[in-house]
């Protein structure tokens, strides 16, 4: 198992955002949590990633528990988030930001992986020197993932790519995703477009008011009438 | 009002001026990352100073290796301050943050006022020897080319570091969005001790060179000279490192000449911070965000 989630709680101050939640990503695979605005997916994925420390609960990566770990080290174990919202750093340029997402990477690695990016987004080339602020939605997304692929790692979480997209952008955003797995990455993907989650990832869980209620091969909960009507439009 | 009075004035406003450059890059830094205005960084060119007189005085060193170890030793402490006082307020209200901050320098006065006394300090008569060469007709002395010189290669040394490399982007990126940093697998622990280090180090290096050319140190020469640094990084557009530059070059430029060109109208020198301030105020009214500035996105 490539990471395993058991028994996880968080909270903010007082508030409880997450109750105990336990699932598992394998090598290779594409996950989805999917749920309702507030049912606790975001709080997750920033906990799993070192951005929040559980109440308690294992995160085990590899092998290692890792709850509670600073989020630059948990990247030098080979883990990147593409946080909700994208937040690229629109004060610098695209190089730029990708750039600094090799933080930890020796020349010759960042520069094989930059290529790589801006193969795999040729708009990104193109805007090369551009800042952060000037790129449409679309093209940050771009970024967004473009910098954790440099990030590098086995295990690419990423949190509501779909946010704010047009339909059509969406789509090559998950094509995209589908050939990144393609090539060897594992992806945990966090969406409230349940129904583009699902085509893409081959298992997903259900999370709602900070537990797991469901889970199951995507096509099992697709047809599950309560995520028909809870997630699906009817 | 001859030409040559008019070339001394232009050099003494760019001597100043670049001081209080030097001194303004640490507020700017400082607050551009942390978004806190660091009320102590005053104090910190003052302790520069006097570790100036340490090294020049009890260790007998020459100019240059006196300049290092100064920056060297000051640079240290304010990772020290960091850690120990700010750190832990990270997280807590701003108020508490500013507030710790004139309590540092409070004790950084009292503190050097104990250690030294209040009698005040100079470095000694070999540190640099005053010369004045003849260019052109124009008498020009070394120590303030010397003053010059140097705060603008600092100057351009830093933003080299800002613009070129890993972790001035890394700086640049903290000052735009901190939640994104870590995920970068940046330390942004190590980077805020860098940016304490870099100014903290110019404000060393400011200390030194204001010590050789206004010979009376005392504890209390950060707590004048650290508003008007700050007022200069405010009024360049805090948090950008080039506005803090030309901020305190302008402050430098408005003080000397509104002394110089008030004389002939018989504007006493008094009134020389009444004026420098009004003026700036009045750029703070037409750009509130400062020469190089720009409004904070407000997130929500």
């Amino acid at each position: 198992m490539l990471l395993s989630v058991r028994d996880m709680h968080v909270s903010y101050g007082s508030i409880k955002a997450v109750h105990g939640v336990s699932f598992d990503v394998d090598e290779g695979e594409i996950v989805t949590l999917i749920g309702a605005n507030g049912a606790g997916k975001s709080t997750t994925l920033n906990t799993i990633a070192g951005l929040l420390s559980p109440d308690s609960g294992e995160i085990i990566y590899q092998g290692e528990n890792i709850a509670g770990m600073s989020a630059h080290s948990i990247v030098k174990r080979g883990m990147a988030l593409v946080p909700e919202g994208r937040r690229i750093f629109g004060n610098l340029t695209v190089y730029e930001n990708l750039r600094l997402a090799g933080f930890q990477l020796d020349s010759a690695t960042l520069n094989k992986r930059i290529k790589r990016v801006f193969e795999i987004f040729p708009r990104l080339e193109e805007r090369r020197d551009q800042l952060g602020d000037t790129l449409s939605g679309g093209e940050q997304q771009m970024l967004a993932v473009g910098r954790a692929l440099v990030t590098g790692g086995k295990l690419m979480l990423l949190d509501e790519p779909s946010m704010g997209l047009a339909p059509i952008l969406v789509q090559q955003i998950f094509e995209i995703l589908r050939e990144i797995n393609a090539q060897g990455t594992t992806i945990l993907l966090v969406e409230q477009n349940a129904r583009m989650a699902l085509q893409l990832a081959a298992r997903g869980y259900v999370l709602e008011t900070g537990n797991i209620v469901l889970a199951g091969p995507s096509q099992e909960l697709a047809q599950n009438p309560e995520v028909q009507k809870a997630y699906l439009g009817g | 009002m001859d030409l040559n009075f008019l070339v001394q004035q232009f050099l003494n406003a760019l001597q100043l001026g670049s001081l209080y450059a030097l001194i303004a890059l640490g507020y700017t830094m400082v607050y551009g990352v942390l978004l806190l205005i660091n009320f102590a960084h005053g104090d910190i060119f003052m302790v520069g100073a006097f570790l100036g007189v340490f090294g020049s005085m009890v260790l007998n060193l020459p100019f240059v290796p006196t300049l290092l170890l100064s920056m060297v030793l000051t640079a240290i402490l304010g990772v020290v301050i960091e850690r120990v006082a700010y750190k832990p307020l990270r997280h807590a209200s701003r108020l508490s943050a500013v507030i710790t901050a004139l309590g540092v320098g409070l004790l950084l006065e009292n503190g050097m006022l104990a250690l030294t006394g209040a009698d005040p300090r100079n470095y000694p008569e070999n540190f640099i020897v005053t010369e004045t060469y003849d260019v052109a007709g124009f008498s020009i002395s070394n120590v303030k080319i010397l003053i010059i010189v140097l705060s603008i290669l600092l100057f351009l040394g830093l933003y080299a570091i800002v613009q070129r490399t890993k972790w001035g982007m890394a700086m640049r990126a903290i000052s735009y969005d901190k939640f994104a940093v870590p995920l970068m697998g940046v330390s942004q622990d190590q980077i805020i001790s860098l940016t304490f280090i870099l100014g903290t180090g110019l404000a060393a290096a400011a200390g030194i060179l204001w010590g050789v050319a206004f010979p009376v140190l005392n504890p209390y020469m950060g707590l004048r000279v650290g508003w008007k640094a700050f007022i200069a990084a405010v009024v360049g557009g805090i948090g950008d490192i080039r506005g803090a530059f030309l901020g305190g070059l302008l402050l430098g430029f408005v003080e000397i000449f509104v002394v110089a060109l008030g004389q002939p109208f018989g504007i006493s020198s008094t009134w020389r911070d009444p004026i420098a301030f009004a003026l700036l105020l009045i750029i703070l009214v037409v750009r509130p965000t400062g020469l190089f500035g720009v409004a904070r996105r407000q997130k929500v």
